[in-house]
This record gives C-alpha cells, structure tokens and sequence, in this order.
C-alpha cells in the first residue's frame, strides 16, 4: 500500500542525437489524479512509451506497486493492469462498439477459446452492456467504431479502459481535438473514474489539468522541471517562462514588447 | 430479419446443389465437370488459407504453397516409400504443413506487410529449390506418381477414390469440415482477438493481446488448411510435385481469395470457383485466358474492395434497408476496406 503506484528511476531513452527522455526521476504516489504537462517535445508521449513497453529505456527502471516491469513487453504489462490511451485515437475500425469493448474485455485473459461462439460468454456480454450504458453509447453499439465521431471514439476508448479493470490508466491529451461539450462529457468520465483508479494524464488543454489534477508534473526537455499541487505550479516562475508564457500567449509577447 | 432469410436460401441451395452434383452434373453437361468441381473445392481450401491471413490478421502471405506442398509430399512419400495406407498418409501430410508452418512462422510473424510477404516468399522459394534438387526422394521436376490405397475397407467391401462418387464426396465432406471449423474460429475469442489485430496490431498488445503468439496460431491454423489442401490434392491427382510449391501457385491463391472477398467465409470459394471456370472454359479455345484473369482481378480490387462477396452484401443490404437512413451503412463498408 505504501508504494508509490508508478516510480521511475534515472530513465533514457535517446533517438539518435536527441534525448527525449533525460535522466527522469519521479514518484507518483497511489490515490491522487495525476498530470504531467510541458512544452511541444518534452518527452511526456515517449515517457508513456517508456512505461507501457512499447519503447525500451536506454537506462532507468521503471516500478509499477514497487513491481520492476522494465523491459516488458506491451501484453504483459496491459496484463498487470496498467492501461493507456493513445494520443491519436485509436479503436479497431472494423469492429462494432460493442466489439471493441467485447475483445478488450477478454485480451487479458490467457485461454481463447478457438471454437466456441463469443457471444455464448455470457459474463462477457453483461460486462459490454453495462459499460456501453455507462459511457451512454448503448444506441451505438452496432456501429463500426471506424465511422464514429472523433468524441465518440474517444468516449470508447473511455469505454475500453473501464472494461478492462486497469489498476492505473494513463491517458494521453484524452480530449485533445474535442468540442467544448465532448470535452466536459469526457472530463466528467476522468473525473468519474479518478475515484477508483489511479490515473495519469497528459494534457495540453490548461483548464482540463487544472480543473481535475490532484498533482501536476511539468517536463521539459526529457526531465521533470517542478511539480506540485496546481496552486503551486500555477505560481512557479520557471514553469511560467517554460510552459505557461510560450510567445503565442498574447499577454506575455506585450509584456516582452513593453519591457 | 428478411436478409436473414434470403441469406439461408441461398446457402441452402448452395448445399443442395453441392450435394447433388455426381449426378446432377453430368445430366446437365458431362463427368469432366464432376471433377473440376473437386478441383474448385480442394482450391477454395487452398484459397482459404489466404484469407484466413490476409482477411482475418492481416498478414499477406505468398508463400502458402509450401505449405500445400507439404501436405501434397506428406501424402506422396507416405504412401510411394513409407507404404503407409490411407489415414496415416493423410495425417502425415497434414502434419508436415503444418510443422512448417510453425517452424517458418516463428521468423515469418516477426514481420508484417510486404517485409512478411517477402519471407513468405523467400521461405517457398528456398523449399522448393530444395525439393527440385532432392530427386531421389521428390521425383524433383516430375514428382511422385503412386497408387492410392483404399479409404475404408470393411471386409470385403472397399470405398477408394476409384470411385469417383466417392472420390468427390469425400473431398466435398472434408473441405466442408475444414470452412466449419473456420467458420468456428471466426466467431470465437479468438478469431476476435485476430480481428483487432488485422485492425490496429498496437492497440491490440495495448490491451493485452500476445500479438506475435496470435499471429503465429493463425500462421500454423492456415498451414493446417493449405495442408489439408494439399493432402487432398495428392489424393486427387496421385501424385504429388514440385511445381505446386512454387510461388506462382501462392499468388493465384491470393488473386482468388481478393477477389472473392478476403475477410468473408465464402469469398475464397466465389473466387476460386469464378476463375478455374473461365479457365476450364477458355482455355480449350485462347491460350491467353489469363488475361481474362488479370482484368477481372483489377476490375474487382478497383470497383469492389472488398471483393465479390463484398458486392453481393451491399446488395442484400440495399435490398433490405428499404432506403430508411441505413444508405450510411453501404458507403461506410466500402470505405472502411480502402484505409488498411
């Protein structure tokens, strides 16, 4: 109970001459809503990589509930319950809704049944209405998830990540590209889920992190450059010049011009 | 629930007329059709052994006449060296397919896309070199002719392929079996999970699928299927040769299952019958019926993506929506097949 839920020792990973990943060190202890944040290029997507398998680490170790899971593969580390979204949404177009949430369900287990009917796993099939109900997708479940729209499908992969029982969700800019009402629907859901499970969450969309975040990690260049509770970083000094005061943000290039 | 009906029509008629074929066949035009439609079914396997890859994981192979070869010198060596009787044969040619299925899967599967076709290549290239050149063993070039021992003997009574009602049902009850089981797989878990990875193959080690482990069982099942094939092929032809593990013989095999309808139970089938059909009939007339082949395939990939079984969906599906709002379900198949 006292580990940390994700703990990340000293981690690289290099491509090429450009180290996305710098010498990361963090502890994100259990029970609280998580958010890292950062510039274009701090290496939070590759951080995500690192974690879920789909990158190997140059160097570092990686600790999951005080468990070594570095150098994993992606399917035994989804297996130990650590579950992520990608940051382009991604389902498996040609399946149904109901499909998709159907072999998310079962990919954890370790017997597939070659012969018998899917739909005859009747455990199954209650667990798949009961999350199509939760995400409010029942009138869509017939439905190919490749004609969706862009917040339904990230509705699904919400979907996805529930029926699946993850111990920790990480999330990468879930509502990224959403209109402001998917966006709120989606936030409620993180919110929602927050309660039970452990979550991290990457996030360009300020409101969105200051508005559900317990802690903030702020990255830059592959390293973590401060973290604390959102009061703390929305005061910190160097993560307004990092991050906050980027030159796009008209305040800031009038100030520069003034000064 | 009319689509459902019109669909269980015609795959009763189907079933019928398949049944009927020894004597309906001949009736109708001659014996030499009996055995074409033998060959179209043993070649539907064949073409089905595609699919299963390529419709159903993703994986395009054309190197699946190895595995038919296999099957095919499975039965030929068993029975022309080993003396072996009927079953055994059978079951060694299966067996080989399949062991080499395993053994070139476990390289092949690290790969996906044309790096995977080109192994698949590579791999029935290399085996085929090896059995032209092993004569004393293959016949290499001219292959092994033998003579088939009986299927069943019940005392006195013998059922053989010399029979060619037999012969024929023998090959219709095997196939049928083989497109059930995969008829199985398809609705199971696990022909879910292959599904997902055809789909996305890493949202699917995301949320737990062993992609490489999956891949490699649809690998060995689709050995399994070219196999029997194979096997059933020798018994067909007694005898059993080389130039089928060529690779031009994988290739029509994906022409076939493309055009019929790749990730569709019966598209092997449709394609496979349409083309060894005009060859059958052309061929006696113009030596260059492959040109016929070579439209029609380009004319299908372009027109209907996913294949003539796929036409045919759309079809029942404009027949039965009745144009109330379901005209979104028509577009979205077809445009769901062009992103890969």
């Amino acid at each position: 109970m006292n580990d940390p839920v994700l703990r990340i020792d000293n981690l690289t990973k290099r491509f090429g001459g450009l180290t996305a990943v710098d010498n990361l060190s963090l502890s994100l202890p259990r029970g609280r809503l998580q958010a890292i944040i950062g510039p274009n290029g701090a290496g939070k997507t590759t951080f995500f990589n690192l974690v879920s398998g789909l990158l190997s680490a140059d160097s570092g170790r990686v600790f999951f509930l005080g468990r070594d899971i570095t150098g994993l593969k992606p399917h035994e580390i989804s297996r130990l319950g650590i579950k992520r979204t990608l940051q382009i949404k991604s389902v498996f177009g040609q399946l149904t809704v109901a499909e998709n949430l159907w072999v998310t369900r079962q990919a954890g287990s370790r017997f597939l049944h070659p012969f018998r009917a899917a739909s005859r796993d009747l455990e199954t099939k209650a667990r798949v209405e009961q999350t199509l109900e939760q995400i409010g997708m029942t009138v869509l479940a017939d439905r190919p998830a490749g004609t969706l729209s862009y917040g339904d499908v990230a509705l699904l992969e919400i979907g996805m990540a529930l029926i699946s029982e993850p111990r920790l969700l990480l999330l990468d800019e879930p509502t990224c590209g959403m209109s402001p009402a998917e966006t709120e629907r989606a936030v409620e859901k993180i919110r929602e889920l927050a309660r039970t499970i452990d979550i991290v969450i990457i996030e360009h969309d300020m409101e969105v992190v200051f508005g559900i975040a317990d802690d903030i990690t702020v990255m830059a260049q592959g390293s973590v450059l401060a973290s604390g509770s959102p009061k703390e970083i929305a005061a910190d000094e160097r993560v307004r010049e990092a991050y906050l005061g980027r030159p796009e943000d008209e305040d800031y290039v009038e100030e520069a011009a003034h000064a | 629930m009319k689509r459902i009906v019109i669909e269980r029509c015609v795959l009763t008629a189907f079933a019928a007329f398949m049944l009927s074929v020894p004597w309906l066949v001949p009736a109708l035009v001659n014996t030499f059709w009996v055995s074409v439609i033998a060959e179209i079914l043993i070649w539907s396997l064949f073409a089905a052994s595609v699919n299963l890859l390529f419709g159903y994981v993703g994986l395009l192979s054309f190197g699946q006449a190895l595995f038919f070869g296999f099957g095919m010198y499975g039965v030929g060596i068993g029975i022309d060296q080993l003396h072996l009787s009927f079953w055994p044969a059978f079951g060694l040619g299966i067996s080989a397919a399949m062991v080499m299925a395993l053994v070139s899967g476990v390289f092949a599967v690290r790969l996906t896309w044309h790096y995977f076709a080109i192994i698949t290549v590579v791999f029935s290239l290399i085996f085929y070199f090896i059995a032209v050149t092993m004569k004393p063993l293959t016949g290499g070039d001219d292959g092994i002719n033998f003579t088939l021992p009986p299927t069943f003997s019940w005392g006195s009574t013998q059922w053989s392929f010399t029979n060619a009602t037999f012969q024929y049902f023998f090959i219709l009850s095997t196939v049928a079996v083989c497109f059930y089981l995969m008829h199985l797989v398809i609705r199971s878990p696990l022909g879910k999970a292959f599904l997902a990875i055809r789909d996305n193959d890493v949202r699917a080690s995301l949320i737990g699928l062993n992609v490489y482990l999956l891949r490699l069982t649809a690998f060995v099942m689709a050995g399994f299927l070219a196999g029997v094939a194979g096997a059933l092929f020798a018994f067909f032809g007694r005898y059993a040769s080389a130039s089928y593990m060529f690779y031009h013989v994988s290739g029509e095999a994906v022409v076939w299952a493309i055009v019929g309808g790749a990730g569709t139970l019966f598209g092997p089938i449709i394609g496979t019958s349409l083309f060894i059909v005009i060859r059958e009939l052309v061929s006696t007339h113009w030596e260059h019926h492959s040109l016929i082949v070579g439209v029609m395939a380009i004319l299908v990939v372009i027109l209907a993506p996913k294949g003539l079984v796929g036409l045919w969906h759309a079809g029942l599906d404009r027949l039965t929506a009745h144009g109330e709002g379901d005209a979104s379900k028509l577009t979205t198949d077809a445009k769901l097949r062009t992103d890969p």
